[in-house]
């Protein structure tokens, strides 16, 4: 409202009020004059007002313009608010329209949850997925997705991982769930169908086992006539060698079949489900018992048991992980190398390490040291027996019980790897 | 002052309102548990697995543990608040669809229980197809029953409440396949009265299932439809409804 609106009202006031005063002296009375004039005044407001009320309220009538003064511009400042606002209105209701659109299109399904957990939107996929209709606008979402499972999750609030759950309308289908806290208690519900990458894993790791597995009773066959045909002692001198070399190389492969297995049967699960406490210092002598009965060997094979602790986890898995660390330290030093095994703990958990002074390792080759396979010295390794399995081994084990691995190394002077086990793991 | 007691007693209502709708979320979620328990000891059937069957049977007792626990709830909730109309009604159905609830868990515990048993005899050469079928079924009816509950939606539980004639038919059914099994070769008998026994269970659940059913058109309408011909009650709910 400009100040000159104003300062005309005032001026007209006066102005009324001055004729009235006028009046009055000239026909006598200049009182009541003054007061028709204030009261014709105040009539004409109070006409504006009850016209502005009725407008607004009940949106009766043409819009009341047309007014003079001060009440033509309060009209005009109403009328263009409101257009503003309708435009804007407008504006919104396409982009919500716009954005619905999309979130119908995606193939996940989508449910927006406020902070009650109670169902403000969800798109069409949610009713395939998730059985939820539009009627459920308001519903709770754990009364219709009743799984103790989603429940679960649901009430710890840690979303940072997704959740794996059938759904409800058809049990076939395998859904990961995800909710993403945003804006103040809001929540977006996705739902992603993994039924087909859920199989494809399946079939994966299955192929990984069973190839394995139907390897190994061809193997078992030819090793046994193999056997057979070395102890006979009429077979032909030129036939010795080869014979001795067929039956080295199907021990290999049969070190190699059985460390495929560990590793599939490994991967089938992803965590240990063994939870009992392992002896560690027992594990240990038991690994370098084993040590020494595999070959003759003058280097000693020293044992530092500084720990009482005890490793919660599976027996067999960690002693299948330490025995493939001593094998290699054995297999990659000297005969006449001194190895080490330690147990100790600190307060940031248990570490089991295993010292050798062998040739050592190049810093290239550390960080693809534990994939399958994988040889730093191509011809050389395969010549020493190893399955190039071991420590992709020793890593899942090591995944599974929570731990990680270090490995430090010098070329020439030997290498150390270290288990380290968290605080959490350990039984006193 | 006035405003004063106005407060109070919306309050009152409101938290009152809240430990009704907590009762309905621990409700469904004893539903769910219950499902989870059924889907398993099928599963258990089905695969053979001893294993879960023995876990199926186990965790019976979280169903229980929630059966009580609700229970004592609504006790407590007729005893402070005295609710009246509706959610009185929602009160006593809540209590009356736990027993029921319960039951399909004692159902369920049993199917493990057959399961185990008879993961450790040889499996007949349609790996149990009329089970697993009327097992589907049955499985369904209670997740809809429960959607039903959650909703409560009136319509669609009289719908799955005539479903049940279905899962008797099939009940029947495989009961006669069953004599026909028995007598063809009578050392299968024992196996067979197990796999019936499950049939058997299944069918209860069925009918439990129903009994929720009718707790929810209760609820909503108040109308007692126990003991009523589906028939009938469509015929007056139409009017009704």
């Amino acid at each position: 409202m400009s100040r000159s609106a104003w300062g005309l009202v005032i001026v007209r006031l006066l102005a009324a009020v001055g004729v009235a005063v006028a009046a009055g002296l000239v026909f006598g009375q200049p009182e009541l004059w003054v007061i028709g004039v204030l009261a014709g005044y105040l009539a004409w407001n109070l006409y504006h007002v009850y016209r502005l009320d009725r407008w607004l309220r009940l949106r009766e009538g043409t819009r009341p313009r047309k007014a003079i003064g001060v009440w033509g511009q309060i009209y005009a400042e109403f009328h263009r608010i409101r257009q503003l606002n309708r435009d804007r209105k407008k504006r919104l209701n396409r982009l919500l329209k716009e954005f619905r659109k999309s979130t119908s299109a995606l193939p996940d399904a989508s449910v927006v949850l406020n902070a009650k957990n109670e169902i403000t939107w969800r798109n069409d996929v949610a009713q395939r997925f998730l059985g939820i209709a539009k009627k459920d606008r308001g519903q709770k979402i754990d009364l219709l997705l009743r799984d103790p499972d989603f429940i679960e999750y649901l009430r710890r609030k840690q979303f940072d991982r997704p959740l794996s759950l059938r759904s409800p309308v058809d049990s076939r289908i395998k859904l990961t769930i995800r909710i993403i806290p945003y804006g103040t208690g809001q929540q977006l519900l996705l739902a992603k169908d993994v039924t087909r990458e859920a199989r494809l894993e399946k079939i994966r790791k299955d192929f990984a086992g069973n190839a394995s597995h139907e390897l190994r009773s061809p193997l078992t066959v030819i090793s046994g006539y193999l056997d057979n045909l070395e102890a006979d002692p009429e077979k032909p001198d030129s036939w010795k060698e080869p014979i001795r070399e067929m039956v080295v190389q199907s021990a290999r492969m049969r070190s190699l079949i059985e460390d495929l297995l560990t590793l599939s049967r490994l991967e089938a699960s992803s965590s240990a489900t063994n939870d009992e406490p392992v002896d560690v210092r027992g594990l240990a002598c038991l690994v370098r018992k084993d040590a020494l009965a595999a070959g003759p060997r003058e280097g000693a094979v020293e044992l530092k048991l500084e720990s009482e602790a005890a490793i919660r986890g599976a027996e067999t898995e960690l002693y299948s992980a330490f025995w493939n660390l001593v094998q290699n330290a054995v297999k990659y030093s000297a005969p006449e190398g001194v190895i080490e095994i330690r147990w100790w703990d600190d307060d940031d958990g248990g570490y089991f390490s295993v010292k050798d002074t062998g040739a050592g390792i190049p810093e290239s080759a550390l960080p693809r040291l534990t994939e399958r396979f994988y040889r730093v010295h191509k011809g050389r390794d395969r010549a020493r027996g190893g399955t190039g399995l071991g420590l992709a081994i020793v890593k899942h084990v090591l995944q599974r019980h929570d731990a990680s691995l270090e490995v430090t190394s010098e070329l020439g002077k030997g290498s150390l790897f270290t288990c380290h086990f968290p605080r959490s793991r350990l039984v006193e | 002052m006035t405003t004063g007691t106005e407060e109070l007693t919306h309050h009152y209502s409101r938290q009152f309102n809240e430990e009704l709708e907590a009762i309905r979320a621990r409700l469904l979620e004893m539903g769910g548990l219950v499902e989870r328990q059924l889907k398993r000891s099928l599963r258990a059937l089905v695969k053979g697995d001893s294993e879960l069957g023995e876990k199926v049977a186990h965790d019976d007792y979280q169903v229980n543990h929630l059966e009580v626990s609700i229970d004592e709830e609504c006790s407590r909730v007729i005893a402070l608040r005295q609710p009246t109309a509706s959610d009185l009604r929602f009160v006593m159905a809540v209590i009356k669809s736990i027993t029921d609830l319960e039951r399909i868990g004692d159902e369920a515990e049993k199917i493990g229980f057959l399961s185990s048993r008879l993961a450790a005899q040889e499996r007949p050469e349609n790996r149990y197809k009329e089970i697993k079928h009327l097992g589907r079924q049955v499985r369904e009816m209670l997740h809809n029953a429960l959607d039903a509950l959650a909703r409560l939606d009136a319509e669609a539980a009289l719908t799955i409440a005539q479903e049940d004639s279905n899962v008797d038919d099939e009940y029947e059914a495989i009961m006669r396949q069953s004599i026909t099994v028995m007598m063809e070769d009578p050392r299968s008998i024992r196996r067979v009265l197990d796999t019936l026994w499950v049939a058997r269970a299944l069918e209860r659940i069925g009918d439990h299932a129903v009994n929720i059913c009718e707790y929810v058109v209760y609820m909503v309408h108040g109308k007692d439809i126990r003991h009523v011909s589906v028939e009938q009650v469509v015929a007056e709910a139409g009017v009704d409804v």
